[in-house]
């Protein structure tokens, strides 16, 4: 247990500061919240607009099969050697990321 | 014999929740500044370089709460704190044309003559204002950081992460000066890792405004006027 003879005098706040920091808080808090709600709205409308957009794509499409495309096989014909060789993997591969449960 | 009694009265300097929050600090901004400094340097391989992204955040997190739970309750002290270093007069001015001494007493072995000081002197104050703005400037963005990168507009991101950087490189690297300045006063140093007190002489010494005016007899205590005791 800490033994002392003095203390500081105790700091009274005045309601003026009080309120100034509650309010300059209140405010960087509210900005944040809104600033958060209105981003995460956006990015819900453009993810569904996107995956709607490729579905529309695709209803048009003629070719709707990679292996059927001829930009695909050419690639693989002129450059990549054939589906998963180790360039193909190297270039192509990329690692799943489930975005589903973000919209 | 206790410590009491043989350096005569003592005064609390750091209550509790200071050194508790000053330990937040320490847990909190270190790991993140130091692992700071790896994400940008990028030193190791991938996974290594994940571990100390991890632990950066985990240091994040720390330093978030400490701020929020001690500015919730200790209001009075963050008041205290706020109107020290933002209050300046002409003593300052004299003590920053000498830097407090310290180069002369470092490199040449020299005591010269200081202004009196309150509870933080000139140099502390400079610290402060900057740990201030740059400790909120650093909390907003690295949070926005974290959880608006992928979607929030790109130039917006840039200037956050180069915020971001340029303060977390100053602080970084002020803290450093901070720990060996602490080390040095080796007094302030077991006052703040001890039990918060400090001899009133030692304090009258580097705190002699502080001591004069701002502190006072713990009730019930048969010592009455800060300056009249002797050291024991």
């Amino acid at each position: 247990m800490a033994h002392y003879d003095y203390i500081e005098k105790a700091v009274k706040v005045s309601r003026r500061e009080f309120i100034g920091i509650v309010g300059v808080a209140g405010a960087i808090l509210w900005t944040g919240a809104y600033v958060a709600t209105d981003l995460v709205q956006d990015r819900t409308k453009y993810i569904k607009l996107r995956a709607q957009g490729i579905y529309n794509d695709d209803v048009k499409a003629k070719v709707r099969q990679s292996h059927n495309n001829q930009a695909v096989t050419d690639v693989y014909k002129k450059f990549a050697q054939n589906p998963l060789s180790n360039l193909a993997e190297e270039l192509f591969h990329t690692k799943y990321v489930d975005r589903t449960k973000l919209v | 014999m206790s410590q009491h009694d043989e350096h005569g009265p003592r005064v609390l300097k750091h209550p509790l929740i200071s050194r508790l929050f000053h330990w937040g600090l320490i847990l909190g901004f270190l790991p993140a500044a130091l692992t700071g400094f790896f994400i940008w340097l990028k030193p190791f391989g991938e996974s290594l370089q994940n571990v100390i992204m991890q632990i950066h955040i985990v240091g994040a997190c720390i330093l978030t709460l400490s701020c929020i739970i001690y500015t919730i309750f200790a209001l009075d002290r963050v008041v205290a704190f706020t109107r020290r270093i933002f209050t300046w007069d002409s003593r300052d001015m004299a003590w920053m044309k000498v830097c407090g001494g310290y180069p002369q007493k470092m490199l040449l072995g020299k005591t010269i003559p200081v202004p009196p000081m309150g509870k933080m002197n000139s140099g502390q104050k400079q610290m402060g204002i900057m740990m201030l703005f740059g400790g909120i400037l650093l909390v907003v963005t690295g949070w926005a950081l974290y959880a608006f990168l992928p979607v929030a507009p790109k130039a917006a991101m840039y200037w956050f992460d180069m915020v971001h950087l340029v303060v977390g490189i100053v602080l970084g690297v002020s803290v450093f000066a901070h720990i060996f300045l602490g080390i040095y006063n080796w007094g302030e140093f077991l006052c703040m890792f001890g039990d918060g007190t400090q001899p009133l002489h030692e304090a009258e010494h580097h705190n002699p405004v502080w001591v004069e005016n701002e502190i006072e007899p713990v009730k019930g205590s048969n010592i009455t006027t800060p300056g009249q005791q002797q050291p024991g």
